[in-house]
């Protein structure tokens, strides 16, 4: 494709994420569902349906969805706080513990009943498992909750999650870029866990190497320096066939024990926000919407089984955290919203089409993670805005 | 008076602090400097937004508040100490046996050994009065002594 057509391409890109955004402001909506929508609305087979030029996933929409997947994580691994969940590890780990187990069992459950499958399965469980990060906290804000003590258990379930999601995408990502038999899955796993172990030794000795690195009175020499290691070092991981994502969580891990993270923080968030956005664009531009449809019965199916799961487990850690019931319903209505990382096992779940997953198998996880997303992401916010509503039926008397 | 802190992640740090009667200020400071200012009346009470700064403004709020950008005093018990001496301030009040007589005739400086090194007047400032300058009701006196000389200028100022 020649240079000028791309270029305007990205520039339709953009500007449309620029404009859903615009919108998104204006409904005050996290933006993260309109990203995808936009996607959806310029690509093949609903553009080029009515024979309008679409906005092709070329391979600069395809890396710069990568880079914003480096990115959300390279931040995830940046505000990992170890100290935090080791201070509050009692309550952190049950809460934690109580919302694996039901919702990641809720969603293998249903994988198995819906596939048949472990690999579909476990995919799946990861997609229903995982809260957002991103919306939530942005709630908490807007709402005003983060004052209240709810925001507690909410925070540090969130944190918990992070964890958890590290370790499953190198198990998940080996899994499906693996051959497919139990030997060549085993390796795939031993070489994900090995890489891990490479950039925990990295991360516990690298503090001062990358201190030295950073030091830079320059902000253009600190950004470069600061982005190559990231890029780079999640490309090698993605060259041995282990998950980009979790490197970049390790290497911002790495970071974070520098002095130097609210420079990064400072410098590096509006990159994160291009490529996130572009990220969201390219979940869209790939979802076939007619497939969406078609699997709008797994998705209903998913949405009606996890969303009382979330909200059960959210409960229970409220309560953990000795809360009453006013305010573990709060915890429950809030961890429902589900978002970018539930995006992110999508798109592994398409790369394995073909290969480890049968291609109608990994689109059809594909599609209905993204419609799942849609329902979710609005409605946990519009759950947590109306909270007041449903705390009638658990008003202690207070 | 307790503060706790924690880590928003992502976001920034959140500082909480105990006042009276259970009520609580809830701070949450964002990464970009953007600074929410929270109540809570009560451990059962959600909290309420009560400002929303910018990092200019939030500094702005937190020195006046630390006292750095205006501290308040209490007039009747300041003083600057100069050795022995100290620099205090008397209020001529309505009433006063010095009110209406000039420096000089009030004999403050034969009386007690202060002496007046400026009168400030609303709002201007007299600096080294003259003998003839006349005291009025509302004037405040800056006078250099000891503490001894002090009280005594205490005594011939205040109303008896």
């Amino acid at each position: 494709m020649a240079a000028e057509t791309t270029l305007l391409e990205v520039g339709v890109m953009f500007a449309a994420i620029g404009a859903v955004g615009f919108l998104a402001a204006r409904f005050d909506l996290s933006p993260i569902p309109f990203y995808i929508v936009a996607g959806i609305a310029l690509n093949e087979s609903v553009l080029g349906a009515v024979d309008l030029p679409a906005v092709s996933a070329s391979e600069f929409v395809v890396v710069g969805a990568e880079l914003g997947i480096v990115f959300l994580l390279f931040f995830l691994g940046l505000e990992f706080n170890l100290d935090r969940l080791l201070a509050d590890k009692e309550r952190i780990g049950r809460a934690g513990v109580i919302d694996l187990v039901v919702n990641f069992g809720v969603g293998l459950a249903l994988g198995v009943y819906l596939f048949g499958e472990p690999l579909p399965a476990l995919l799946l469980a990861g997609v229903v498992y995982i809260s957002s990060s991103a919306i939530i906290t942005k709630s908490l804000l807007d709402l005003g909750w983060i004052a209240n003590p709810e925001s507690s258990p909410m925070l540090g379930v969130l944190v918990f999650e992070d964890l958890v999601i590290a370790v499953y995408l190198a198990v998940v990502v080996a899994l499906v870029s693996g051959g497919g038999d139990a030997w060549s899955a085993a390796r795939a796993i031993g070489v994900a866990f090995a890489f891990i172990a490479l950039l925990l030794v990295l991360v516990a000795a690298g503090t001062t190497l990358f201190e030295r690195l950073l030091d830079t009175p320059s902000s253009e020499y600190f950004i470069l320096r600061a982005v190559g290691v990231t890029v780079l070092l999640a490309g090698a991981a993605l060259a041995v066939g282990v998950s980009e994502a979790v490197a970049a969580f390790f290497v911002g891990m790495a970071f974070s024990a520098t002095e130097y993270v609210h420079d990064l923080e400072t410098a590096l968030s509006s990159l994160r926000d291009v490529f996130a956005a572009v990220f969201f664009f390219w979940i869209g531009l790939v979802t076939d919407p007619f497939v969406v449809v078609e699997a709008a019965g797994v998705v209903a199916v998913m949405v009606v089984v996890t969303a009382p799961a979330k909200l059960l487990s959210g409960f229970f850690g409220g309560r953990i955290y000795a809360l009453d019931d006013r305010r573990s319903l709060r915890v429950g209505l809030a961890m429902v919203t589900r978002g970018e990382f539930s995006l992110i096992i999508a798109a592994v779940a398409l790369s394995g089409a073909g290969g480890t997953l049968a291609p109608e198998t990994a689109r059809t996880i594909y599609a209905a993670a993204v419609g799942y997303v849609l329902v979710m992401s609005a409605l946990g916010t519009t759950l947590m805005g109306a909270s007041g509503w449903f705390e009638r039926f658990v008003t202690t008397g207070s | 008076m307790r503060v706790y802190e924690s880590e928003v992640p992502g976001v920034g740090r959140k500082f909480e602090l105990e006042l009276t009667g259970g009520k609580s200020a809830v701070v949450v400071v964002h990464h970009d400097g953007r600074c929410e200012l929270f109540r809570r009346d009560g451990p059962d009470a959600d909290g309420e937004k009560i400002l929303d700064l910018k990092g200019e403004q939030a500094n702005r709020l937190g020195s006046i508040l630390e006292g750095a950008y205006f501290e308040s005093v209490d007039v009747d018990s300041l003083s600057v100490p100069l050795g022995d001496a100290i620099i205090e301030w008397i209020e001529v009040v309505d009433d006063s046996p010095v009110a209406g007589t000039t420096l000089g005739e009030s004999r403050i400086r034969t009386e007690t050994g202060t002496s007046i090194i400026a009168i400030q007047r609303g709002e201007e400032t007299i600096s080294n009065p003259p003998p003839e300058t006349g005291l009025e009701p509302g004037d405040l006196l800056v006078a250099v002594g000891t503490r001894e000389e002090q009280a005594e200028l205490d005594a011939l100022v205040e109303p008896t």
